[in-house]
């Protein structure tokens, strides 16, 4: 217990010091690239005086050491600032993004599990036959396929042809949407026993959860598949075996369990990336996430939404990455909290 | 450890509860922003109409400067005065039954005669006390709409005044365009909202613009039913509406950004209106039953400006070279399909004024001829200035740049592209340092004045000034913007506009066209060239 608990106190001291550093690059590159969100704000038809009045109004005017640290003044403060785009708290625009691009990486973290591992599994044992090509084929296409094209690919077949899933949105336009709980549709719904709402944004969810999963799944399928084959080649296997117990047993007492180590490690790192990479997913589906957002507020040089986006980021990666440490132990006892 | 099979899933459920624990504060439910209320009722009385919003920022008449803004705002808000369809020429009577323009000493007095009987959608009579309320909260908020008051028509607080209840006199000084006066007020910011509704939902002396972000206060034929960020908004008719009863009592513009989509979801007919379609999607649609294409007008205009201070630049003939080796038919044939009108000279066609003229098309003979005269015949290095994305009208800012590169190849002058992203291309061009600069350029309001100023007028720091034009012809431009009589002013302005054709600093390519989709059961829709369409008249 003693070891967990400094554990946790050491991830928390490490969350603080990558918070840090993300926040004095970001805001340190965002303020050096020669561009001015002034000009970018007010656009074509600003004249100087107008200009020089934002200036004055988001600090720009100040030097820069003064800027970062009256900015992480108001961090300390839970105030990320104000968006210079929408002109609203960072923190409300985060909080009306984030849980829909949440909601969608964990159905694609959801679909790439379900998919991902027993594809890499069957890949494994049935090396170099039927099986193990038909998984490397697809791992290849998820991994060169382009998110865009897949996606318009699945929405013209999946809802232009056979009109079986939804084109885009969270849930049905003649629909109401769950009573706010989380943010998350499907959470909400359930929590609400809204089972219209469910369904809908059930099946709202399917399309870009798959089209964002699809990467993950790939790789999450060749790792599962080369750690199994590696395990399934070590002593213990072996002596396994050789005690008479079942291959099924063998296969998921000792084997899976211990090959699922490096996919763990590959899951805390695509969900960061599946959290930050939507952007495309959320144009094709009209999702109204987080990545949109992002990417017209680096667009539009909104410094504080960018600041704040990336913080976020930066905290959901490093918690998702502690979260997978956790697992770790729960899968191999021997790996301490270390 | 029993059955490991399930592990994986066990995993994942305690990843998501440490996550999810983790977000908790993130997640949590914002006190401000409310849910939304009611979802639309049902397809049968509801327009859905297909548009990318991401450019939406507040529905405050006030504050609001984006194109779905003013889409919105102009079905919430009435206005004194207004232009029907796409004639943007002729003002019409709004909310004031007719108004009247005198010259008082050194000042315009212009009193407007309110129609009786006018109510909001909350049910409060609409008096001259409310168009006050309306007009000085727009400079008291001095939100991105304001310099049309504050700069334009150099408006003061204390000059709009109600004379009686029905009566509303604004004095501006001489030195201000009437006529581009009331044309500003057939703009969203001439909006009249409901002094009473909005005063009850002041906020540290906000004048309620938190509220009005994302409800209404209006007297027009909808009223703002919910605003789900990135999502929808739904309009249902405004019980209260002394005019026409609309067709449909409700509007959803359904946020879709992404063209293909909008084409997808109106051949499958979850949509009634596709916004945003570029030429293949109009392309993929010909033929295709249940759906329709349309056009409309756009002001914008698509031009190349030419800093005077960087040589051969300076020399006028150099420049009329260069307009004349442009193949302007092979961009709108080609590269725009068609989607754009010839226009050359500096105001758009919809516009009082506008100069039909389009003499140029490439002639390389003469091209040559006139870099010849003016000494330049070994051809020149420039280097070009191009946004990045798409330019109105469906072509890349690229391809377009490609095209007047090749067109410029055959006279001898070569051009190097720089392209970067508009807000930085801005920078340059703003600090005169760009030489060829390939950009666009809309009226802030719908008068001649909105462009002829910025494009002749140095001092006023805009076009002109960043290709660092210093004429002669900016007087007779300040003049006719100051003109009350609208046949003189557009003689002025003809005048004008075949002078700058032949000695600004500008090659203007186009004026691009918008491209809709529309369910073929959809009747009476119309597109007005500021940006919006009058949901009230359509019907399916």
């Amino acid at each position: 217990m003693g070891h967990f608990v400094s554990f946790l106190l050491r991830r928390l001291i490490g969350l603080v010091a990558v918070l840090a550093g993300v926040s004095v690059i970001t805001f340190f590159i965002s303020h050096v690239i020669p561009a001015d969100p002034a000009a970018a704000a007010l656009g074509d038809h600003a004249r100087e005086e107008q200009i020089a009045a934002f200036r004055r109004e988001y600090g720009l005017d100040r030097p820069l050491v003064e800027q970062y640290l009256i900015y992480i003044n108001g961090l300390l403060h839970g105030d990320l600032g104000k968006s210079i785009r929408t002109r609203r708290p960072v923190i409300d625009d985060l909080r009306d993004f984030f849980p829909a691009t949440f909601e969608l990486s964990l159905a694609a973290l959801l679909v790439s599990l379900c998919i991902g591992i027993p594809a890499g599994v069957w890949s494994a044992l049935g090396r170099n036959r039927w099986p193990d090509h038909v998984v490397r084929v697809f791992s290849l296409i998820g991994g060169s396929l382009p998110i865009f094209w897949l996606g318009l690919l699945l929405i013209g077949l999946l809802y232009y042809r056979l009109g079986w899933l939804p084109g885009g949105g969270r849930i049905d336009q003649f629909i109401p949407p769950p009573r706010f709980i989380t943010g998350l549709y499907v959470v909400d719904s359930l929590l609400s026993g809204d089972t219209a709402a469910l369904k809908s944004s059930l099946h709202h969810l399917l399309l870009p959860a798959f089209t964002l999963g699809y990467f993950s799944t790939a790789i999450i399928a060749r790792i599962t598949r080369s750690s199994l084959l590696e395990v399934l080649h070590q002593d213990y296997i072996r002596t396994a075996y050789a005690k008479g117990l079942r291959a099924r047993v063998v296969l998921i007492r000792h084997a899976l369990r211990n090959a699922l180590i490096p996919t763990l490690t590959i899951v805390g790192i695509t969900f960061g990336s599946l959290l930050s990479g939507a952007v495309l997913t959320e144009t094709i589906f009209s999702w109204p996430g987080l990545g949109r957002y992002a990417t017209f507020s680096a667009i539009s040089l909104d410094f504080p939404a960018v600041m704040g986006v990336t913080l976020l980021a930066a905290l959901i990666y490093t918690l998702a990455n502690t979260a997978v440490d956790l697992l770790y132990h729960l899968l191999d006892p021997r790996i301490r909290y270390g | 450890m029993s059955n490991l099979a399930r592990r994986p899933s066990l995993i994942l459920m305690a990843l998501i509860a440490i996550v999810l624990a983790a977000c908790g504060p993130t997640a949590a439910p914002a006190p401000t922003s409310a849910p939304p209320t009611q979802p639309p009722t049902g397809a049968a009385n509801t327009l859905v109409y297909a548009a990318d919003i991401s450019d939406l920022i507040s529905l405050d008449p006030a504050v609001l400067y984006e194109f779905s803004g003013v889409l919105i705002a102009h079905n919430v808000y009435e206005t004194l005065v207004r232009f029907e369809g796409a004639d943007l020429s002729t003002l019409k009577p709004g909310l004031a039954e007719r108004w009247d323009i005198q010259e008082v000493g050194d000042t315009w007095e212009i009193t407007f005669h309110l129609r009786q009987g006018v109510k909001f959608a909350s049910g409060n009579p609409l008096t001259a006390d409310d168009v006050v309320y309306s007009f000085q909260r727009v400079i008291a908020l001095n939100k991105s709409p304001a310099f049309l008051f504050t700069d334009i028509a150099q408006l003061k607080p204390e000059n709009i005044k109600a004379a009686d209840p029905s009566t509303v006199v604004i004095t501006l000084p001489k030195t201000a365009s009437p006529q581009g006066f009331l044309s500003i007020l057939t703009f969203t910011v001439g909006g009249i909202v409901d002094s009473k509704e909005v005063k009850a939902h002041e906020s540290g002396g906000d004048y309620g613009s938190g509220w009005l972000l994302d409800h209404s206060a209006g007297s027009g034929p909808y009223v703002i039913d919910h605003w789900t960020k990135e999502t929808e908004v739904l309009l249902t008719a405004n019980p209260n509406y002394g005019g026409p009863k609309p067709a449909l009592a409700q509007v959803l513009i359904k946020h879709i950004p992404e063209a293909t989509n909008q084409q997808f979801a109106l051949e499958k007919g979850d949509v009634d209106i596709a916004r945003n379609l570029g030429p293949e999607q109009i392309e993929a649609l010909k033929g295709k039953s249940g759906v329709t294409t349309t056009t409309g007008d756009s002001l914008l205009l698509i031009y190349v400006g030419m800093n005077v201070t960087v040589k051969p630049l300076d020399n006028v003939q150099v420049r009329e070279a260069l307009r004349t080796a442009v193949d302007y038919d092979g961009i709108i044939q080609q590269l725009l399909k068609g989607n754009a009108k010839k226009v050359q000279t500096i105001i758009p066609a919809g516009l009082a004024g506008h100069n039909p003229d389009a003499p140029f098309q490439q002639d390389i003979e003469k091209a040559k001829a006139l870099l010849k005269e003016a000494g330049q015949e070994g051809g020149f290095t420039l280097e070009l200035l191009v946004p990045t994305g798409s330019a109105p009208g469906g072509v890349t800012w690229a391809d377009l740049a490609a095209k007047l590169q090749s067109d410029w190849a055959k006279i001898g002058v070569t051009v190097n592209i720089v392209q970067t992203a508009q807000a930085e291309l801005l920078n340059v061009y703003r600090a005169q340092k760009g030489q060829l600069v390939l950009i666009l350029w809309g009226p802030d309001f719908p008068d001649p004045d909105a462009n002829v100023g910025p494009f002749t007028d140095y001092e006023a720091k805009s076009i002109a000034w960043r290709n660092a034009w210093q004429d002669a012809i900016s007087k007779k431009a300040r003049e006719a913007a100051l003109m009350a009589d609208p046949a003189q002013r557009n003689a002025a302005y003809k005048e004008i506009t075949d002078y700058v054709l032949h000695n600004g600093p500008y090659i203007v390519l186009y004026q691009p066209t918008e491209l809709f989709g529309l369910r073929d059961n959809v009747k009476g829709f119309a597109w007005n060239p500021m940006g919006w369409t009058d949901f009230a008249a359509i019907s399916k």
